[in-house]
C-alpha cells in the first residue's frame, strides 16, 4: 500500500517544504492541494496505518514505528514492533504486543505517562479479537486527561471513534452508543443535550452497523450493507446536506470573482429526481437524528473518516469521495472549496490507482492506494 | 476623492500601536494553548517583525483564526478556556496587521474594521486591548474619507405607531426624580416597579450627541454588531448574524433591497465595543444602592425598529430599562404569579413564558388570564425599573432605541 496526503501541512506532516529561503511563499507548501505520497523516511518498510492530529501525523509501518513524522521530534525510543498508534494534539499512544503506553507530547518525558500490560487473556475475555485504538483492555484512552476511561464490558466494545468533545462507540453486536458533548447534534439521539454516560443511538437500532468515525462535531457510521448514516454539525457541509453558511459564501464568492464557477455546479446533475432546485431552500444547520446519505448511486461504502469539519469515504469499489470543509485542501479536489456534496476525488482515477483505506487528520486526509488491475468499467 | 497620503500613513499609525520589536511582543499563554499552536503565532510574530509575503502572513493569520474557532465552538460558551479567547484575538491581530500593511483600499479598511469586531467581540483582551485601539485608528480612517463623500441624508418615513391604550388601573406608577432614600424605600426594597421621570435629561444621548440613525452612522457604521433575525427568540426560525451597522440599518430599519422580517440589535454590550457611544450615556445614581461593585453592571443596548418583540421573560439582576428613541409597549408580571405564566421546561428557555403575551392561547394557558399585570408605554426621556425576577414583555411601537443597566 502507498500512502498519499493532502491539506494542512504547515508542520510538514504531509511533506517537508523544499523551499525554506525567507521571502519565498510559503503558502502552497502549507497547505497542499495535490495529493501526494508518504516518504517512507529511512524505513524500507511499508506503511501499515497513518494516524494524525492537527500538527503531528504518525504511521505505523510493517515491522515497526517511526513517530518523526513532523519537524519535532517526540522523545519515543522504543517503537519497533508497535502494531498500532493513536495521536492527539496532547498524547501519543503506541499499542505493542505485550503492552500499551501512552507519551505525553508536549513534555518530552523519558517515560510513559501511562501504560498497561496486555496478554491474551484479557484479549479473548472481552470477547474481541484484538483491540484497536483508542480501545485498550478493560476501557480506552481519551484525548485529554484523565487518559484512561473504563467502559463497561456490557457494551462488547469493537471500535471506538473518538471525537472533539465525544464518543461514537461501535459494539459487537453491530449497535452504535455515543456520549459526550451533545452541543452540535453529534450524539445522535435527537436533541442537543450531552451524555455522560454511554446511551444506544435508538434510530440506527435493528441495522447492524460495522463501522464508525467522529469529526469534531459530527459523527458517521456504516451500516453492514455500505450505506452511510451521518448526524450533528453541518456548518460546513460535512454532513453532505446543504448546508446555508457554505451557500452564502459561495454567493459572495462568485459576486466578488467574475466568472468563477461553483464546484457544486458539477455534481448537481447527479442529484436525486425528488430534490429540485426548490429544495435549496431547505437547509441543515444541525442534523441531530442520524441520515442516510446517498454518497454516490450503487455504491457501498468500506470505510469513512472523518477531520474536524470534513469527512472522507472510501467505496468498495476503490473510489474516495470527500466533503465537508475544504479551505485548507483537505477534500482533495486540488481547490481550497467546502462542500456540501460528496464528490470523487479524481487524482486517483486519473492515476489509475484504487483507494482502499482513508485516515483524516484535523485538517487534512491520508489514503492509502493500490494500483489498479482490473480497469474500471 | 481620497489623497494618497492619508493611506500611506495608516500602517505607520498601527506599527506605532504595536511593541517596537519581535522581542517585545508578548505571547504567553498557559498549559493550556498547545506548543503547536504557540509556534504558529511565534511564526506570525516573526512574519510581523520580518519579511513575508502578503499571502503568507494572511494565510499564518487564518491558521491562528481557524483553530481557535474551533476551541471556541467546544463546548458551552461559558466554558471556553480564557486562553482560547486570547487566541483568537492575536489571530485577528495578525489578520489586521497583514490586512493594512500594504496601502489598503477603503474596502480592505473596512475589513481590517470588521476583523477587529470580531476579535472583540469573541476574543479576549490582549496586549492592553490593541484591537480596541486599532479599530480606533481604522475608523479614523474610514470617517475621513466619507467625511469627502457627502451622502444625502435619508429621511426616514416614520408611521404613526399604534399606541396601546393603558388602563389607569394596570398603569406603571410613575415618579420624578426620586431622592436615592425615597427610591430605596418605596420601590427597590419592596421590589415594586416604577418609571423614573427625568433622571437621564442629562444624556448627551438626548441632547449634545442626540441619538439619530444619521448619528449611529457617523458613530457605528462600519462596526460589526450582533443581530437577532426573526420575530422573537423562542421561533424556529429565529438566528443570529454578525453585520455592519450600516448594513443593519439599510436591511431592518430602512427596509432595502426588499427585505422582509424582523431583525433587532438586541441584548449587546454595544458601548463595551465602541467607547464614543458610552459617552453619550451615564450610570444611573441609583445603581449604587446595590450590593455588586459597579464594574459588574451589564449594560446592553437595544436598538430596532417597530415590531420587535421580547417574549415574557424573567433576569436574575435588577434592570434599569432606559428609553432613548422612540417607544415600547411594556407588560410586567409579579414573580408571585409564575405559576400563571407558563415557563418552558427546558434548561435552556425556563426563564421564558411560552404565553404569547398580546394573543394568548386560552385553550392551552388558561391560568394567563387571572395573573394581574401592570403595563405601560414607556416614551423617550423615561427609565423603567424592572425589579429582579419581575416577568417582562416587551413591543417596539416605532424604531426605538433603549438602554438597559443589570445591577444587583
Amino acid at each position: 500500500m502507498r500512502w498519499f496526503g493532502f491539506g494542512f501541512n504547515a508542520f510538514g506532516q504531509i511533506c517537508d517544504g523544499l523551499n525554506e529561503a525567507a521571502g519565498s511563499d510559503v503558502t502552497e507548501e502549507i497547505r497542499v492541494l495535490r495529493p501526494t505520497e508518504l516518504d517512507s523516511c529511512c524505513c524500507c518498510s511499508k506503511i501499515s496505518g497513518v494516524r494524525a492530529s492537527w500538527s503531528r501525523r504518525a504511521t505505523v509501518h510493517e515491522d515497526g514505528f517511526d513517530a518523526a513524522s513532523s519537524s519535532q521530534s517526540c522523545g519515543v525510543s522504543l517503537s519497533l514492533g508497535c502494531k498500532d498508534a493513536s495521536i492527539s494534539e496532547q498524547h501519543l499512544t503506541l499499542a505493542f504486543p505485550d503492552r500499551i503506553e501512552s507519551w505525553d507530547l508536549q513534555r518530552k518525558d523519558q517515560t510513559p505517562s501511562w501504560s498497561t500490560e496486555t496478554n491474551t487473556q484479557s484479549e479473548s475475555s472481552s470477547g474481541c479479537p484484538l483491540l484497536n485504538l483508542p480501545l485498550v483492555p478493560g476501557g480506552y484512552i481519551a484525548t485529554k486527561p484523565p487518559l484512561f476511561r473504563s467502559l463497561s464490558p456490557h457494551l462488547k466494545a469493537k471500535s471506538l471513534a473518538l471525537g472533539g468533545d465525544h464518543a461514537v462507540l461501535l459494539c459487537a453486536s453491530g449497535a452504535v452508543y455515543t456520549w459526550g458533548l451533545g452541543s452540535h447534534g453529534q450524539l445522535g439521539h435527537g436533541g442537543l443535550t450531552s451524555e455522560e454516560e454511554p446511551r444506544a443511538v435508538e434510530a440506527l437500532w435493528g441495522m447492524s452497523m460495522s463501522g464508525v468515525a467522529a469529526g469534531g462535531w459530527h459523527s458517521v457510521s456504516i451500516s453492514d450493507g455500505g450505506d452511510l448514516y451521518l448526524w450533528g454539525w453541518n456548518e460546513s457541509g460535512q454532513i453532505g446536506l446543504p448546508s446555508r453558511g457554505l451557500r452564502k459564501t459561495m454567493q459572495q464568492r462568485s459576486s466578488q470573482q467574475a466568472g468563477a464557477l461553483c464546484q457544486d455546479a458539477d455534481v448537481k446533475s447527479g442529484e436525486e429526481p425528488q430534490e429540485g432546485e426548490k429544495h435549496e431552500d431547505v437547509f441543515i444547520s444541525i442534523q441531530a437524528f442520524p441520515a442516510l446519505l446517498d454518497v454516490t448511486p450503487s455504491c457501498e461504502i468500506r470505510t469513512v473518516s472523518c477531520g474536524s469539519r470534513h469527512t472522507a469515504a472510501v467505496t468498495t469499489t476503490g473510489d474516495l469521495y470527500t466533503w465537508g470543509w475544504g479551505e485548507y485542501g483537505q477534500l482533495g479536489h486540488q481547490t481550497l472549496i467546502s462542500s456540501d456534496e460528496p464528490q470523487r476525488v479524481e487524482f486517483f482515477r486519473e492515476q489509475q490507482m484504487r483507494v482502499v483505506d482513508v485516515v483524516c487528520g484535523t485538517w487534512n486526509t491520508f489514503a492509502a492506494v493500490v494500483k489498479e488491475e482490473v480497469p474500471n468499467s | 476623492m481620497k489623497t494618497f497620503s492619508s493611506m500611506a500613513t495608516l500602517w505607520s499609525k498601527i506599527s506605532a500601536a504595536l511593541p517596537p520589536n519581535e522581542e517585545q511582543f508578548p505571547l504567553q499563554f498557559s498549559d493550556t494553548v498547545e506548543s503547536s499552536v504557540v509556534d504558529v503565532l511565534k511564526r506570525s510574530r516573526q512574519q510581523l517583525y520580518g519579511d513575508a509575503t502578503s499571502a503568507s502572513r494572511s494565510l499564518g493569520a487564518q491558521i491562528i483564526l481557524d483553530f481557535s474557532w474551533e476551541k471556541l465552538n467546544t463546548g458551552t460558551w461559558r466554558h471556553v478556556d480564557k486562553e482560547w479567547r486570547r487566541v483568537y484575538s492575536y489571530g485577528c491581530l495578525f489578520k489586521v496587521a497583514a490586512q493594512c500593511r500594504d496601502g489598503p483600499s477603503e474596502n480592505e479598511v473596512l475589513q481590517a474594521v470588521r476583523t477587529c469586531d470580531m476579535g472583540l467581540l469573541m476574543g479576549a483582551a490582549v496586549m492592553d486591548n490593541i484591537l480596541q485601539v486599532i479599530v480606533g485608528i481604522l475608523q479614523d480612517e474610514v470617517r475621513k474619507s466619507s467625511k469627502e463623500e457627502d451622502e444625502p441624508v435619508e429621511r426616514l418615513k416614520l408611521e404613526q405607531p399604534h399606541v396601546p391604550v393603558i388602563r389607569q388601573e394596570f398603569a406603571i406608577p410613575r415618579v420624578k426624580c426620586p431622592s436615592l432614600e425615597s427610591f430605596n424605600t418605596n420601590q427597590l426594597l419592596p421590589l415594586k416597579p416604577v418609571i423614573l421621570e427625568g433622571i437621564i435629561e442629562h444624556w448627551p444621548a438626548l441632547n449634545g450627541h442626540r441619538w439619530s440613525i444619521e448619528y449611529l452612522r457617523s458613530v457605528a457604521g462600519c462596526r460589526t454588531v450582533p443581530v437577532e433575525v426573526g420575530s422573537r427568540y423562542t421561533d424556529e426560525e429565529w438566528s443570529q448574524t454578525l453585520i455592519t451597522v450600516n448594513e443593519f440599518i439599510d436591511r431592518y430599519i430602512m427596509n432595502k433591497d426588499g427585505v422582509t422580517g424582523l431583525g433587532y440589535l438586541a441584548q449587546h454590550q454595544l458601548f463595551d465595543q465602541i467607547p464614543e457611544l458610552k459617552e453619550d450615556i451615564r450610570l444611573p445614581d441609583y445603581c449604587c444602592l446595590g450590593e455588586e461593585d459597579e464594574d459588574n453592571i451589564t449594560v446592553n443596548a437595544w436598538f430596532g425598529p417597530g415590531g420587535t418583540v421580547s417574549p415574557l421573560h424573567q433576569d436574575p439582576q435588577q434592570n434599569f430599562l432606559a428609553q432613548v428613541v422612540g417607544s415600547k409597549y411594556i407588560r410586567l408580571y409579579s414573580p408571585e404569579d409564575t405559576d400563571k405564566l407558563y415557563p418552558h421546561q427546558s434548561q435552556l428557555l425556563h426563564n421564558t413564558s411560552q404565553v404569547e403575551v398580546e394573543n394568548p392561547d386560552m385553550e392551552r394557558f388558561p391560568e394567563f388570564a387571572k395573573a394581574p399585570y401592570l403595563e405601560c408605554v414607556l416614551q423617550p426621556g423615561d427609565v423603567l425599573f424592572i425589579p429582579v425576577r419581575h416577568w417582562h414583555y416587551v413591543r417596539s411601537l416605532e424604531l426605538s432605541f433603549s438602554v438597559s443597566f443589570w445591577w444587583s
